[in-house]
């Protein structure tokens, strides 16, 4: 445990195998792992919103389950189209450290907003409202997406000082990542879990896509 | 069929429009088999608009799907033969090198780079299908995809375009021109992509750019009225199912129309 709380700590400060330029010592299954367990920690404390039934207690697996499964499956989708960007790039090459390098941003995404859980709970104790557990998440979400920005930028770095067309490469997927992952935030909510509606995984209602809300919100139709 | 996908490979990777494949005059890429990698992959996106009408129509419209399928790689390859004639003699006119096989075989290429970057964005367009609802979101979404798919196209179209019109005996020198000081030495072995630019004599590049604005202007205008011809392809959930619908309107005023509805102007 202590072990692998160190190798985080390594991470976190791009030294000794997570290194930047160090990528052939890595080891590969390391950056999902800490993708899985560190989101999924966050994704519980996210769930715990107006815990004071226990059937509220499934809101805190589903969430558990959810915040992974969201960054997960949104790389999923996202990846054929990378792959073939990085080919015709030229990249290829380099495929296998371009993907540490955007899986390296989730895995520190992952551990900010784990380490964010606190304050999560801490706002959940001060305020009942909804609404404000909604706008505080958003804001965790935006400086975890920040920060695991800066340390996939880390990886980036190196990419590309050796190759510029790295940065076309990084800037498709950070447009294509940031489409499908709002789309499908949307789509596995909720993820707080309104006080007023029973618990579930999914919205008792059809699917519905988040553009056309955020439309019309805006305009008001 | 797998022997295929190892070329589509080698053409992604940029193997196939390597500088010095390029200057024998002749384009190495296999007429029957890019074709046939163009239907697949071409399908392949279209299976994944087809599921709209799968989703939104009472009951399940299997018609439609099929018509996707087959109508997607049909609109590239139908566009190409329309075009291809022209732009044929206008290559020749302008004084680009290439022979009539291989500038099929260049333009193959293209589509096919095309409908592979397509087919790879294939995925988002199936979940967003499965979220939503909105018919002009749908339209305007597969307008998006399928425009950075072309843009995709174009790059390696004029790259290679560009690399063709070079003389053959650059070709030896550009490993090292390519490679600038500061790089490491193993850059100098990287094989350029299919999208690289290749620093070059910029005199020798006007035939080129020429050609280059040609076929897009003329493929891009067909193109756009063939999609308009061989719709639906999405399938209206209010419409029945039709293999073509009647043929008024035009490409860009539909466009320009979904946009206004989707932003709610009318």
């Amino acid at each position: 445990m202590t072990g692998a709380l160190l190798r985080v700590d390594q991470f976190l400060r791009g030294a000794g195998q997570f290194h930047p330029a160090a990528s052939a010592r890595r080891p590969w299954w390391w950056l999902p792992l800490m993708i899985l367990s560190f989101a999924a920690l966050y994704g519980a404390f996210m769930g715990s919103f107006h815990y004071v039934t226990a059937a509220r207690t499934w809101q805190v697996f589903y969430s558990a389950i959810k915040v992974p499964m969201l960054l997960i499956a949104t790389s999923l989708l996202c990846l054929p189209g990378f792959f073939v960007i990085n080919t015709l790039l030229g990249l290829r090459d380099d495929f296998r450290e371009s993907l540490q390098a955007i899986f390296s941003g989730q895995a520190g995404l992952s551990v900010v907003l784990a380490a964010l859980a606190p304050m999560t709970r801490f706002w959940y104790f001060s305020s009942e409202s909804y609404r404000g557990a909604l706008l505080f998440n958003a804001a965790m979400f935006t400086v975890a997406t920040l920060a695991g920005h800066l340390v996939s930028a880390r990886y980036y770095k190196v990419l590309i000082a050796r190759h510029r067309h790295h940065r076309i490469a990084h800037r498709a997927w950070l447009i294509t990542y940031a489409l499908v992952g709002i789309q499908m935030g949307w789509t596995l909510r909720p993820f707080v879990g309104s006080p007023d509606v029973p618990t579930s995984f999914f919205r008792d209602e059809p699917f519905s896509n988040a553009y056309i809300v955020i439309v019309q919100l805006v305009f008001g139709s | 069929m797998i022997s295929w996908f190892k070329q589509l490979d080698e053409l992604l990777r940029g193997k196939r429009t390597e500088p010095g494949q390029l200057a024998e005059d002749r384009v190495n890429l296999p007429l029957r088999t890019f074709v046939s990698l163009a239907i697949i992959l071409g399908a392949l996106y279209g299976f994944f608009m087809g599921w709209y009408a799968l989703l939104n129509r009472e009951p399940a419209d299997y018609m439609q799907l099929l018509a996707a399928v087959i109508k997607l790689p049909a609109l590239f390859l139908l566009t190409l033969v329309v075009t291809f004639p022209s732009l044929y003699v206008f290559n020749a006119l302008v004084g680009c090198r290439m022979t009539m096989t291989s500038t099929l075989r260049l333009l193959v290429g293209a589509v096919v780079v095309n409908v592979t970057v397509a087919a790879s964005l294939g995925p988002i367009l199936g979940f967003f299908t499965l979220s939503t609802t909105s018919y002009p979101f749908m339209i305007v979404l597969n307008i998006v995809l399928l425009a950075v798919a072309g843009f995709v196209a174009l790059g390696f179209l004029l790259h290679t375009l560009r690399r063709v019109a070079l003389r053959p005996l650059n070709w030896t020198e550009l490993p090292k021109t390519s490679s600038t000081e500061d790089e490491s030495e193993d850059d100098a072995a990287r094989m350029p992509g299919p999208l690289e630019h290749i620093e070059s004599d910029p005199s020798g590049l006007g035939p080129a750019n020429s050609v280059f604005k040609i076929w897009v202007l003329l493929y891009g205008l067909v193109g756009a009225q063939m999609g308009w011809l061989l719709r639906p392809f999405i399938g209206s959930p209010d419409l029945p199912f039709e293999w073509f619908r009647e043929r008024d309107g035009n490409f860009f005023s539909a466009a320009i129309e979904h946009l206004s509805h989707l932003i709610g102007a009318n």
